[in-house]
């Protein structure tokens, strides 16, 4: 049932994303911290995107790793965009006010179309 | 008279986990399960599975502080219109966890911890929590309605 978490990085023009799987919890704290290390390694990224299309389960411990996450980016100058929330998370993304800090989109192809308009 | 009077609760299932962290993980499949099919939208299962998971993980960790050999008790009643959870740890009233409300920018600055959502997403997820302590017993109880909601009550 429970099934831990995985993260891949890529980089996506000025975007580095961080492809997330199986469960946000607190158990995903090392996963996720190593995730954004790498993801912003180079310097290059002003954009960090965390795609959730392949996430489970997200509790509230999961939702201080993201607030983490998001305070750390926020510090350096970057910012925070997120894809592939089912409705549910996406409602708990909007009553936490995550969303008001975080671009929400459907999908990693809608954030890569708004990354390029961005930059064109 | 035609009125009639208010339907008893049915207990639908009662079940204990180990207080072990990841079980809340055991409680809410087992909560879904009985209560699918009783006329709670999708959405609103999603709603009270996340309740569920919240309390039981506070139980686990707050109340029960992670002893595996005390359980978490879990009881499912109908009562009506009403499906109420019940989530009991033996950790009495100090089990109640901090009711500071978070506040997102205070978190991003460092002004408050991370953490502290748990309390907050069960009281948004549900359309009714109460906690309830005897002696050792600490209760929280989560209260869905299975008809649609009045105004108010989509609102929370």
């Amino acid at each position: 049932m429970k099934s831990a978490c995985a993260a891949t990085t890529r980089t996506v023009g000025t975007a580095a994303v961080i492809e997330l799987s199986g469960d946000v919890d607190g158990s995903a704290a090392e996963t996720l911290t190593t995730a954004y290390q790498s993801a912003v390694a180079d310097g290059e990224a002003r954009t960090i995107v965390l795609d959730f299309a392949a996430v489970d389960y997200i509790n509230s411990t999961g939702i201080a790793l993201i607030v983490s996450v998001l305070a750390k980016a926020r510090a350096e100058g970057r910012l925070v965009a997120a894809c592939g929330l089912s409705p549910h998370y996406r409602e708990i993304f909007d009553i936490t006010r995550l969303s008001d800090f975080i671009a929400l989109f459907p999908d990693l192809d809608e954030v890569v179309s708004q990354l390029k308009g961005a930059t064109a | 008279m035609t009125g009639s009077a208010p339907s008893a609760p049915r207990r639908l299932a009662a079940f204990a986990v180990p207080s072990e962290p990841g079980n809340e993980r055991l409680a809410l499949a087992k909560v879904a399960e009985v209560v699918t099919g009783r006329g709670l939208t999708a959405a609103r299962l999603e709603r009270l599975k996340t309740a569920v998971a919240e309390a039981a993980m506070n139980a686990i960790e707050h109340g029960n502080h992670n002893q595996v050999e005390v359980p978490v008790e879990v009881e499912v009643l109908q009562s009506g219109t009403e499906i109420v959870v019940g989530i009991s740890d033996s950790g009495g009233a100090a089990a109640d966890v901090s009711a500071e409300e978070p506040d997102l920018a205070d978190k991003i600055e460092g002004r408050q911890s991370p953490r502290g959502w748990g309390l907050f997403l069960i009281r948004n997820m549900v359309d009714d929590m109460d906690v309830t302590t005897e002696g050792a017993r600490h209760t929280v109880w989560l209260t869905m309605h299975t008809a649609a909601p009045t105004a108010e009550g989509a609102g929370k």
